[in-house]
């Protein structure tokens, strides 16, 4: 699909705006603002990017427009008269649609039939009723697809396609699409941004939220930056760039440390993966990584990444091969890797990497219960929960105290939990399955300088990134991975984004 | 910026009502409910029994009583409870006490007592291998396993009694019920003594901003301590008990500061909350997932031989039911169905209200009928203040997590 760029959208008469929010302010029971005076307004036939930090207050400020929250002073006007949506449900019938980074959709039920599911008009369910009317909605987002499929067998990025649509059926004069291409490939990314462009151009007012700002940059027509629950900058399509909304997003950051790739030494092989291959993984994979050294490893979606560092965990049964760290032949489960000085950072932090309910410090000492604990496997409670003031201190974790649930942080800071999980303990390798997903820009700098750190402390790291540009400013070397196979390998000084996407895709 | 830690630049030294407060959560609703009801119920059966005219309710010989009667459930909970916690399920316990008990009559004059002791263990171990295998190996679920299981042991009771009771002449299984061992008033009042003093010294050690905050633990220390501090003095006559309560005790105290102060408890819980989680950190998760199951089985062959030498015979029906109000009572103490949270001594506090309802029945002549009607509302309602004060608690934790919120913002515009 072809986005068409927002240049080709100017309106000459914007019309008069489907939602103005008026001075906004929302103050939260225990007195903490969340937003501090917030004024915007959301036109017809607009993609109007907003973006943040994670607790910049974008949250709360799509709550609001969602109906989800009230807020505490300021005005609502819907269609230009004056507004006080109580719950989500009030805000949908007047006429507001949100798509979620995951919408829930229903995996037994077909497309049709989510779309229209809580719709249907009548109690009796006529799907030939609504092929038409399902046609015209996927025209309008130039979306194909077979009606009849079942949800569950469709990719993640056709179920947010799914999502959308369903969203659009209600017929809404604005949607709201809270960072849609969030959990889905690059490849289906290009759809949903397309949507977006339709369905504005279609004349609905749209709210795009995301984290990646080339995408804000390729389909909005407007642009607001939020941060301490304040609007610090707005811009349009002309005044658009990159550095503007960086700099916007984390203030007077320095956000450099991405950019600045710093010399350092590289050792003898840590990691030797020699013909490995586990149950899911496609093909047989040789590998080595160096003291020092940090290999990323790029491939599409599907392409065995995971299954890769999973394979070399021990996570997965082992069909053949051998790991092999720092001389030491590893057999394959999560206990012998670990006790071999291997860290796994996966890639879905809440549901792998961390017990969502507990504490900092009872999550920091999951992964090492024997150094932290005295004789007779007593635990020393005491040591555990210095180690994690001490990783609080180290890696800049912003919690209340350590005593807060992981489920209750953002995305970076429980990111820089389950790193603190390894780091005290982990000598030899460590393996990171997108480390970065989810993470605000200042999160992101953060840990990016914490893996190069460990790097520079004789680690050798295999790393799993999706975003390229990120990879390529991280890595000394960079592994194609193709239908579990490793087609081609490059330095990652000889090789450009363009170049790499090409190899992943199979094209060089 | 890095070394910035929010929240504590400013208190070095928390305030004591800031420690109490925290202390003070243990004491809401939906994690102490079981003490409240428990409290409660005591209460109105101290008063109905006083006004309709009945023995004194809290006598040392009713107490003595119920202890006796609960003793062998309440162990069976504990272990209901550590299942419970890894995520898994077991509903064969009572079959296979059943068996256990079954197993011990039918050997002992033959074998003598310590073989048919060792053979009716080995025989609840064996179950619970079996329901350990099938669960985490086979992958089957764990309710269906052991609703088999259930089935099948009580089957096999059922085959080895040839449908009807046996009687041992040996004397042995009667003789280790009914051993009553006394501790003396003074090792009791310096029980409840060291008790208190380690609430003391946790109340103290509490004061540093980066020790744990004070918890349940703190409040059970004091609460035991006055109540072992009370009966030494009070009521030294109820330090003397028969083994099975005596081993209750052990098995309770056992269980729960295993859980709560070693690794492997740790573990447990990890194991039972995110079993992915805990095996991408190194832990094994099928020794955590299995280990309860044969635990389980092994402690309901002991409730098996427990029963056995309280009548010296069992009938092939001995038991039934009972795994359904072990379940109940780990349920009336606040343990998650869907595993990684729960208190064996909650778990066992439950097992007391469940008898304490029965033997008040019969006290005030209400009839049994009556019993299990209030029984299951009593579950029911539990459960409902459990679920309805922890969502409300969660909608509080909304507001709580704000100041996070705002200490990022800070962190930002550094």
């Amino acid at each position: 699909m072809v986005v068409v760029p927002p240049s080709a959208h100017h309106h000459d008469t914007p019309g008069s705006p489907t939602l103005e929010i008026r001075n906004i302010t929302k103050t939260y029971p225990g007195g903490t603002q969340a937003l501090r005076g917030v004024t915007l307004s959301l036109r017809p036939g607009v993609v109007h990017g907003l973006v943040g930090a994670n607790g910049a207050g974008k949250s709360t400020l799509i709550k609001i427009i969602a109906g989800a929250e009230r807020p505490t002073t300021g005005e609502l006007r819907w269609l230009g008269t004056s507004t006080d949506w109580r719950r989500p449900a009030d805000a949908q019938s007047a006429g507001v649609a949100v798509v979620h980074q995951q919408s829930p959709v229903v995996p037994a039920l077909s497309v049709l039939e989510n779309v229209y599911l809580g719709n249907e008009a009548t109690g009796l369910w006529r799907p030939q009723d609504r092929i038409a009317e399902f046609a015209a909605l996927c025209a309008r987002v130039a979306f194909v697809i077979d009606p009849h499929t079942i949800v569950a067998e469709l990719s993640v990025g056709d179920r947010q396609m799914v999502s959308i649509l369903r969203a659009l059926a209600q017929n809404p004069a604005l949607i709201l699409l809270d960072e849609p291409t969030a959990s889905i490939s690059p490849a289906e990314r290009a759809g949903v941004l397309g949507a977006a462009r339709s369905l504005a151009a279609s004349g609905v007012a749209v709210v795009f939220v995301s984290h990646f700002l080339n995408e804000i940059m390729q389909i909005c027509d407007e642009v607001s930056v939020l941060r301490d629950g304040q609007l610090v900058d707005e811009f349009d399509a002309a005044g658009m760039s990159v550095e503007r909304m960086v700099s916007g997003i984390v203030g007077n950051r320095l956000h450099a440390v991405e950019a600045f790739k710093p010399a350092h030494a590289i050792g003898e092989v840590v990691l030797d993966v020699r013909g490995l291959r586990s149950t899911s993984m496609g093909s047989v994979v040789d590998l080595e990584v160096r003291r020092g050294e940090i290999v990323g490893i790029a491939g599409l979606l599907g392409s065995g990444r995971t299954s890769l560092l999973k394979a070399i965990f021990g996570a997965d049964r082992r069909v053949s091969g051998e790991v092999i760290v720092n001389g030491e032949s590893i057999s394959a489960s999560p206990e012998r890797a670990v006790a071999g000085g291997v860290a796994f950072v996966p890639e879905d932090r809440l549901s792998q990497g961390l017990i969502a309910d507990w504490e900092i410090w009872r999550n920091t000492a999951l992964a090492d219960s024997r150094e932290l604990s005295r004789r007779f496997g007593l635990i020393d409670i005491a040591k555990e929960r210095a180690l994690a003031t001490r990783a609080q201190n180290d890696l800049g974790i912003v919690a209340p105290s350590i005593d807060a649930a992981v489920k209750d942080l953002s995305g970076g800071n429980a990111q820089k939990v389950v790193f603190a999980k390894w780091i005290y303990k982990t000598h030899h390798v460590l393996l990171l399955d997108e480390p970065t997903a989810g993470v605000d820009v200042a999160g992101k700098a953060d840990l990016i300088k914490l893996i190069r750190d460990l790097a520079a402390r004789g680690i050798g790291v295999l790393v799993v990134l999706s975003e390229f540009e990120e990879l390529l400013s991280l890595v000394d070397r960079v592994v194609v991975l193709r239908h579990g196979a490793i087609e081609a390998e490059f330095r990652a000084d000889d090789v450009s984004v363009a170049e790499l996407t090409a190899s992943v895709g199979g094209l060089a | 910026m890095i070394n910035q830690k929010p929240g504590h630049d400013d208190v070095a030294v928390l305030s004591i009502a800031s420690r109490l407060r925290s202390a003070a959560t243990s004491l809401r609703p939906q994690r102490a409910g079981v003490v409240y009801a428990l409290t409660l119920l005591v209460v109105i059966l101290v008063i109905t029994t006083a006004v309709v005219g009945q023995p004194a309710y809290l006598s040392s010989t009713n107490i003595s009583n119920i202890l006796g009667q609960l003793a062998p459930d309440a162990i069976l909970a504990v272990f209901m409870t550590v299942v419970l916690i890894s995520g898994n399920f077991d509903l064969s316990v009572a079959s296979v006490a059943a068996l256990a008990a079954a197993t011990a009559l039918e050997t002992i004059d033959t074998l003598g007592p310590v073989p048919a002791i060792l053979l009716a263990l080995a025989v609840g171990a064996v179950v619970g291998f079996a329901n350990a295998i099938l669960v985490q190996k086979v992958g089957v679920n764990a309710f269906i396993v052991t609703l088999g299981a259930m089935t099948a042991v009580r089957g096999v009771v059922l085959i080895v009694l040839n449908g009807e009771s046996v009687t041992a002449k040996s004397r042995s299984l009667v003789n280790i019920d009914s051993l009553v061992l006394s501790v003396p008033f003074w090792v009791g009042a310096l029980a409840g003594i060291g008790l208190l003093a380690l609430a003391f010294v946790r109340f103290r050690q509490a004061r540093r901003a980066s020790a744990l905050p004070l918890d349940g633990f703190f409040v059970a220390l004091i609460i035991a301590g006055v109540l072992v501090l009370v009966v030494s003095f009070v009521a030294p006559e109820l330090l003397t008990q028969p083994l099975p309560v005596w081993l209750m005790v052990f098995v309770t105290l056992a269980a729960s500061l295993g859980l709560r102060f070693l690794v492997p408890g740790r573990k447990l819980y990890a194991v039972g909350s995110n079993p992915e989680a805990a095996r991408l950190s190194g832990i094994n998760v099928n020794l955590y997932k299995m280990a309860p199951f044969v635990l389980s089985g092994i402690a309901a062959a002991a409730v098996g031989l427990i029963y056995a030498g309280r009548f010296n015979s069992v009938d092939p029906n001995a038991l039934t039911g009972t795994e359904l109000t072990v379940i109940a009572a780990a349920i009336l103490g606040g343990t998650s169905l869907f595993g990684g949270a729960g208190y064996v001594g909650k778990s066992v506090l439950g097992t007391v209200v469940l008898f304490t309802l029965s033997n008040g029945f019969n006290m005030l002549n209400l009839g049994s009928n009556y019993q299990y009607v209030v029984q299951g509302v009593v579950l029911i309602a539990a459960s409902a203040v459990y679920t309805v004060a922890s969502r409300s608690r969660r909608r509080q934790k909304v507001a709580d997590l704000a100041p996070a919120t705002v200490v990022t913002s800070a962190k930002e515009t550094e």
